[in-house]
């Protein structure tokens, strides 16, 4: 881009320095006088009325503070004793009952962390079992048992403000797109082509897990300090469900170990809420990695697919999707909803009907996910284009090529999309794995494949972030701004984007954590939006600095405001660089001292169209788009069903980069989290207990199953409001790993695998019954 | 997660230790490395009031050289028997088999003793060392005792160790003239997990001729395998025949069962295709 200084280069990240060298503050590490520590017993069962508790034993023990249960909570003044981003259904501590395995059921603040653990040892629960409910497509039937008996939706964020008190139904929303005539389509198609994808429950594994710490200040205030990825949501929760006003509560958020999702909306901060105003002690709750897997999943999603095939080309589609949001409902509706709306993928198909249902199950509750359920989506539709591709005998790159949507024309939902590099990141992604280049005859037991994947996520639409800058008299900067610098890089970007406008230098520019007594409004950080919201505020906040910045300097050098620009830590007329002034000279010309700040504050609020209820139809259901491809080679051993990655290219459109290393290493991140979430990946359930729930036997990929060749493609379609041109990255690189990878297993053997994780038994028994050998069931 | 307090005894002998276990019975366990042992108290699954230190027993980490094989003390840990020259240079099968263990943090301070004792049915260094026909020495109230590898398993986190009793060293017999050994691991998950099953292979040969092979398996039952009947693998090559033969009689043997690395099914698949794979390997390198 003309002219930039600092916007496009790939700067230092401004957290290396003190998390490498482990300076930085995280909430772990915040000791405070008296505080207490916090143990939780969960229910054993999956679905169970809760018929005694007796705490008197643990009450009892020297060092214990608090035994605390649903009811106690519920009796507290003015008190929700159930919150949730959606619906308020999720209980700080089960009240009545129990909906799985893990739910906390009482919690115990003690002088330290040894004591609140034995003290849960002696606490003790009858219970009685209810029947319980699994499977979310017989969660869907009307005679299974129901989690919730009545629905409360929870009003807190606009784009969910259509969600509905269903009643007498495990489904708690349901999302509608019709468009066109869908059967009218199948009856005159050539062929029509059926299939079922899954994909598995999961965990996010930041490496720090969820942490809050919350204390009564010397105005009885309440303090909270927690990993959270929305602390004004935070705020917000509890300031509703404790009654207290918002300017006597207060969040803050330092650096945050990673989220990925995880730690969004209110997590621990209600209940350790409740355990700070009953004790007004400070108390710290810190999830084991064992209760982490207890916490929060990413959604089990089956989707089912029918597309017509009619002269070679798409002509309808039908896909049904459920999610099973476990036993709160979390923020599985927008999930349902946002991800729901893009099932059909990014292709010109005129006639589209898509039913996304968000169903509760007594599992672990399920919420947002790297990809925001985009990535379960496009497993099922792009698994499915490679599957019509070679089975009418088209090339599988050109048979998405030609339906792809080009800029300006209509989506699923009828809205029309701008800077939207689909095809060029499939063409990109193509070249990258050389496609075209003709593949040998093989023999042998180790089989090579290539595989392209290819879909598109959607912004969350619409949201807020508020900023505010305030310029120091030095030249220097300040930003206030509520997105968590989670190792994303926000804060560098932001730090880039405010030097560039005011015309200093990158390392001026301090960026304040987030912290509700002074930083403003901000939606949520997550889905990659930050990069465009916030910095579109940060840079809006920066113009308006600027321009009373030009002001001083017009009126001191009788030039034109429009003649002026910032460079270099002055303000001169253009193309006289010796005509101006520094910023302290401005300072000193208007206040007469060289103490003083000029702020400006700024929101960017990107607005969405209505979205008929019936139809999906919205002649703007989203800011913008995030298109991705990925291209993979593999070697599959057909003697063990082993599934080695040689070559994986992210390739994302992430509109201009502001940092491009920034842009590859969320490109490249989120493919190493869905390499591993595509291969081996899932959290086992046997009748709602979940069986691997450790590290023990949970795996993540580690540097070990690295593919050979590993390589992020940046792509830039710059966006005509996004600031400087931006869009976002973090999701990108993870929503097409699982379908390439996939693909290019087909490619290799011909064998199709339609449930994730693809395990190398899941490999084994296809390539078995592929040859027609007896499998016995598994 | 925390552990629940416990007294830390800390003998300065075996007798000692013995004594010590003896006296508080189901309320005391050995420590050695502590990798499994502290993760099981963690969680809250197992607790001893008392837990007997075996670290603070001299002599007990030592691996040396006999004339007719190594002894290995029961403290060594996982990452000395994987970097020392002894075993690498004389019993490389060996040192193989324990650097394939989890991550260099847990091969630091895990310990041999405690890697047997634990009698996980997914360890890696039992097929070698069933292999290789080592004994292992147990020291109890009744003195010591030394019984095969082979007998020390008894069944899933099982062993032959009795009340008071501690094991002490394994002894490896040195490896047969004219013999090769390897040791094949599948992980069916990330490539840093637990195996789904290892196969360890030993092929001795005169002349060129087989004389002898040795099959040991783990992963595949409850306890590591040993296979027995292999003797009519004499004087013959492993054609396709004897292949089918040896693979038959692994099949008998084994005994797998469904657990998150795989199926029944997948699992006697594995088995032959590993010891297929085994020999084949050390027929390529003879
Ligand atoms: C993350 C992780 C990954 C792992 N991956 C693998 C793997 O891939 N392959 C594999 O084979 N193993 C694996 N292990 C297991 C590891 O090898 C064992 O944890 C280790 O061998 C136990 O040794 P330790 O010295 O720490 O035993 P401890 O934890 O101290 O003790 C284990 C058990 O043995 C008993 N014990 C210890 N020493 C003696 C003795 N001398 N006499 C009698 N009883 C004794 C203890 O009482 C206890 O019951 C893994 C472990 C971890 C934590």
């Amino acid at each position: 881009m003309a002219n930039l200084a600092v916007v496009g280069q790939s700067v230092y990240r401004k957290d290396a320095n003190p998390k490498v060298t482990g300076k930085a503050l995280h909430v772990g590490n915040i000791e405070m006088p008296g505080m207490l520590q916090v143990a939780v017993l969960r229910s054993p069962y999956a679905h169970a009325r809760i018929t005694r508790i007796d705490k008197s034993k643990a009450a009892g023990l020297e060092g214990v503070a608090l035994v605390m249960t649903g009811v106690d909570v519920a009796k507290m003044p003015g008190v929700d004793p159930y919150y949730g981003p959606a619906f308020r259904d999720q209980p700080i501590l089960a009240v009545d009952k129990v909906c799985y395995v893990g739910d906390p059921v009482v919690a115990v603040a003690a002088r330290d962390q040894r004591t609140a653990e034995d003290a849960l040892q002696l606490v003790e629960v009858d219970y009685e079992p209810l029947p319980a409910v699994f499977d979310v497509l017989e969660a869907v039937r009307p005679e299974s048992p129901l989690v919730h008996e009545r629905h409360r939706p929870a009003k807190a964020f606009a784009d969910l403000a259509h969600v509905k008190a269903g009643q007498q139904s495990n489904i708690c929303y349901h999302f509608k797109l019709r468009t066109g005539d869908v059967d009218k389509a199948f009856a005159d198609a050539d062929r029509v082509f059926e299939d079922t994808f899954s994909s598995p429950p999961a965990q996010h594994m930041p490496m720090e897990p969820h942490v809050t710490l919350v204390y009564l200040d010397e105005q009885e205030r309440l303090n909270v300090w927690t990993a959270s990825q929305s602390p004004s949501y935070v705020r917000t929760e509890l300031s509703n469900t404790f009654s207290i006003p918002m300017h006597h509560i207060r969040v803050r958020v330092p650096y945050i170990g990673g989220g990925y999702g995880a730690k969004l909306y209110a997590k621990l901060e209600p209940l350790v809420t409740a355990l700070a105003l009953i004790t007004k002690k400070p108390v710290r709750y810190a999830l084991t990695r064992e209760e982490e897997f207890l916490t929060i999943t990413k959604h089990k999603v089956i989707t089912k697919i029918k597309t017509a095939i009619k002269n070679g080309s798409i002509t309808a589609r039908k896909c049904e999707v459920f999610w099973d949001t476990g036993a709160y409902a979390e923020i599985g509706p927008r999930i349902g909803h946002k991800s729901g709306y893009t099932a059909a993928g990014p292709y010109r198909i005129p006639n589209v009907w898509i039913d996304s249902y968000c169903v509760y199950t007594n599992h672990v509750p399920a919420g947002a996910f790297r990809g925001f359920g985009v990535p379960q989506v496009i497993w099922a539709y792009d698994s499915q284009m490679d599957i019509i591709a070679r089975a009418i005998g088209e090339d599988p790159v050109e048979f998405r090529l030609k339906p792809a949507l080009e800029e300006g024309e209509s989506f699923a939902t009828g809205t029309l999309v701008r800077s939207f590099g689909i095809k060029e990141a499939i063409r990109q992604a193509a070249r990258a794995i050389e496609w075209s280049k003709p593949r040998p005859v093989q023999t042998g037991t180790k089989l090579r494949g290539k595989g392209i994947a290819a879909g598109v996520k959607a912004v969350l639409t619409p949201s807020i972030s508020g900023a505010i800058v305030i310029m120091n008299a030095d030249g220097t900067a300040n930003v206030l701004s509520s997105t968590v610098e989670m190792g994303q890089g926000s804060e560098t970007t932001m730090g880039q984007i405010v030097a560039e406008e005011l015309g200093i230098a990158f390392d001026q520019v301090h960026i304040v954590q987030p912290d509700t007594d002074v930083t403003p409004y901000d939606t949520i950080t997550a889905g990659s939006r930050s990069t465009y919201h916030m910095g579109n505020a940060v840079r809006m906040a920066a113009v308006k600095i600027k321009a009373k910045l030009f002001e001083v300097v017009a009126a001191k050098l009788e030039a034109h405001p429009d003649d002026l620009v910032a460079g270099g830590g002055r303000i001169f007329v253009r193309g006289m660089a010796e005509r101006g002034m520094t910023i302290s000279e401005i300072f000193l010309a208007k206040f007469g001292s060289l103490g003083t700040t000029l702020a400006a504050e700024a929101v960017c609020q990107p607005t969405a169209g209505h979205m008929d209820p019936e139809t999906g139809q919205s002649e703007k259901c989203t800011e913008y788009w995030f298109p991705s491809a990925t291209a993979a080679e593999v070697e599959v051993d057909t003697e063990t069903g082993q599934v080695k990655v040689l070559q994986l290219f992210s390739v994302g459109d992430t509109g201009t980069a502001i940092n491009p290393r920034h842009c590859e290493q969320q490109l490249l991140g989120a493919a190493i989290m869905h390499l591993g979430l595509t291969l081996f990946e899932e959290m086992i359930f046997d009748e709602g207990q979940l069986v691997n729930g450790s590290l023990l036997d949970y795996q993540v990929a580690s540097i070990k199953d690295m593919p050979e060749s590993f390589r992020p493609i940046v792509v830039e379609v710059p966006h005509e409001t996004g600031p400087f041109g931006a869009k976002g990255a973090g999701e990108t690189g993870a929503l097409t790993v699982a379908p390439a990878i996939a693909n290019a297993i087909q490619d290799a053997t011909g064998v199709r695998i339609r449930g994730l994780p693809i395990t190398p038994e899941k490999v084994l028994r296809a390539l078995a019954e592929k040859k027609g050998e007896a499998l016995p069931q598994d | 997660m925390t552990i629940r307090s416990f007294d830390l005894l800390q003998p300065r002998s075996l007798a000692e230790a013995s004594d010590l276990l003896l006296k508080h019975r189901d309320e005391a366990r050995p420590i050695a490395g502590g990798t499994t042992l502290v993760i099981l108290m963690k969680q809250r699954a197992v607790h001893y009031p008392y837990l007997v230190d075996l670290q603070s027993i001299p002599g007990l980490n030592r691996i040396a050289k006999e004339v007719d094989g190594i002894r290995i003390g029961a403290l060594v840990t996982h990452r000395t028997v994987e970097l020392s020259r002894l075993v690498r240079n004389s019993f490389p099968v060996v040192a193989e088999a324990f650097s394939t263990i989890g991550n260099v943090r847990v091969r630091e301070t895990a310990s041999v003793g405690g890697n047997l004792a634990h009698a996980d049915y997914r360890l890696d260094p039992p097929p070698a060392l069933l292999l290789l026909k080592s004994e292992v020495t147990l020291f109890g109230p009744g003195g010591s005792r030394v019984i095969p590898l082979k007998d020390f398993f008894t069944g899933m986190y099982e062993t032959a160790l009795e009340a008071g009793e501690i094991l002490v060293d394994v002894k490896i017999p040195n490896m047969p003239t004219g013999s090769k050994a390897v040791y094949l691991r599948h992980s069916a998950l990330s490539a840093n997990d637990w195996p789904c099953l290892g196969v360890a292979a030993l092929v001795s040969k005169e002349n060129g001729r087989v004389r002898e092979l040795r099959l040991a398996l783990s992963g595949l039952a409850a306890t590591p395998v040993s296979v027995d009947g292999l003797e009519f693998v004499r004087d013959c090559s492993f054609d396709d025949s004897v292949l089918d033969r040896i693979l038959g009689i692994v099949d008998e043997q084994i005994a797998p069962f469904y657990d998150l690395r795989g199926s029944e099914w997948y699992k006697r698949r594995m088995a032959r295709v590993f010891v297929r794979r085994a020999i084949a390997q050390l027929e390529s390198q003879a």
